[in-house]
């Protein structure tokens, strides 16, 4: 392939797939500008290793590897402040009672150490197999379905019994 | 599944801004200049990047300790601790600092030296682990790693000594752990928890002790938490290790430490619990130290 053919197929796929990169983003710092930031940092530094993208058929697991990388390093440069979107603050206030369980379960999902949420919105939220996400996170694949099964009992521990699976 | 389910919903919800196809686009056009600036430079291969300078520092004395010591009166003997080695690594993504403790002035030299050779031990272990770690990572093609390795002196009363190793892991998520070593100065003693007790009754009195404490705690402050859930029974506390990480306060109490996850969820951090001597008094050898 050549390289112009490749990156080509970068682009391409880069656009088609611009929202579902968008919404992971967004799922880690759950705030408009901070997600664009992410997903505009990660295609540039994705376009700038292309030579490193061997094999075409990785395509996938290449760009979700830096996107997520890219998302905890925002995470862990901007710790201390996180800002959140209106609408979501207005979720966390008094007076929706009826939402309440899955908030919670949402912000013990928010509150995970970054390694298990990856795994949980790579397995749940973007339908990805085992072991596509230990290509993605450079894990074996046990250690993703250990993560996993931690991540999902520390859930557990947060939310209260009734969240069943 | 339904909750999941529900939030995987929220998640397809996720509003796309309008903007995001315009910032994906110029990206892409930024992403495309850059590379016919720079032609395709050939990539070094990721195995071979330069290795992380190690600078190994000097021995430098604590200038807290030396002030601390001069209010030791000279009863027990003085014990100074200082750092042997300092290992420092910056180097990208991957940050090292681990301090070598080693003490000196223990009327038992055999038991100094024991000690001192377990820290260096330690310390090698730990960068040996760093480096492999950031071996690794490496050729996954980048990440990141931290690890600060410190001590403390947290106890120097005239028959006590307690040294205190910390050390933090930073990748993603942080991992704090941390050693006690207990020395009495005066009997050339390095104390463990069982040796404190007359039999092994005392691991169930302080299991009880902590699920009534833990449940307090829970019940009257709520940021608080414990794994304490029946529900999980792999997970929720069971017992304490025999050989469980302890100190013993200036005022002669004893504290047990348990390090990040070990009880209770990563927001806790390393979790202490200062016991009671009312509630162990009847299983302790002596009230020299504890009491």
């Amino acid at each position: 392939m050549t390289k112009k053919k490749k990156f080509e197929l970068v682009e391409s796929f880069i656009v088609e797939n611009r929202e579902s990169h968008y919404r992971l983003a967004y799922s880690y710092v759950r705030n408009k500008e901070n997600a664009l930031d992410i997903v505009q940092d990660a295609i540039l530094k994705a376009l700038k290793s292309i030579d490193r993208l061997e094999e075409i058929a990785y395509l996938k697991t290449w760009f979700y590897r830096i996107l997520i990388n890219t998302a905890i390093d925002f995470i862990r440069k901007h710790q201390r402040v996180t800002v959140m979107d209106n609408d979501i603050l207005v979720l966390h206030l008094p007076g929706l009672e009826d939402n309440l369980t899955d908030i919670d379960l949402q912000k013990a999902i928010d509150q995970l150490p970054p390694q298990y949420k990856s795994i949980i919105i790579l397995r749940f939220f973007e339908d990805m197999k085992i072991d596509e996400i230990a290509d993605i996170m450079g894990l074996n694949i046990n250690t993703v379905k250990t993560r996993l099964y931690k991540a999902l009992k520390k859930l557990r521990m947060e939310v209260g019994k009734e969240f069943k699976l | 599944m339904k909750r999941l389910n529900k939030l995987k919903e929220n998640h397809e919800k996720i509003e796309i801004p309008a903007e995001l196809e315009d910032i994906v686009k110029q990206s892409i056009q930024q992403g495309k200049k850059a590379q016919k600036k720079h032609g395709y430079v050939k990539q070094w291969p990721i195995g071979t990047v330069a290795a992380a300078a190690v600078f190994i520092g000097s021995v430098n004395v604590s200038p807290n300790f030396a002030q601390a010591m001069a209010n030791v009166p000279v009863l027990g003997s003085i014990v100074e601790v200082f750092t042997v080695q300092q290992w420092t690594n910056d180097k990208d993504n991957f940050q090292a600092d681990v301090a070598t403790p080693a003490i000196d002035g223990l009327a038992d030299e055999e038991l100094q030296a024991s000690l001192n050779e377990k820290y260096v031990a330690e310390s090698e272990t730990k960068y040996a682990a760093f480096e492999k770690e950031m071996a690794a990572l490496k050729a996954e093609g980048g990440g990141h790693f931290s690890l600060d390795s410190n001590y403390k002196v947290l106890v120097d009363t005239e028959q006590l000594f307690t040294l205190a190793r910390y050390d933090v892991e930073i990748q993603a998520s942080g991992y704090e752990t941390v050693r006690y070593d207990t020395i009495d100065k005066v009997n050339g003693l390095l104390l463990s928890l069982p040796a404190l007790f007359k039999d092994d009754k005392y691991i169930d009195t302080i299991n009880t002790y902590l699920l009534g404490e833990m449940e307090r705690q829970m019940a009257e402050d709520s940021s608080k938490s414990f794994f304490l859930d029946k529900d999980i029974p792999e997970a929720a506390f069971q017992s304490i290790n025999p050989e469980q990480d302890f100190y013993i306060t200036e005022d002669h109490k004893l504290v047990l430490s348990f390090d990040e996850y070990e009880i209770a969820p990563g927001y806790m951090g390393v979790v202490t619990f200062e016991i009671p001597t009312e509630v162990i008094k009847d299983s302790l050898v002596s009230d020299t130290y504890v009491n």
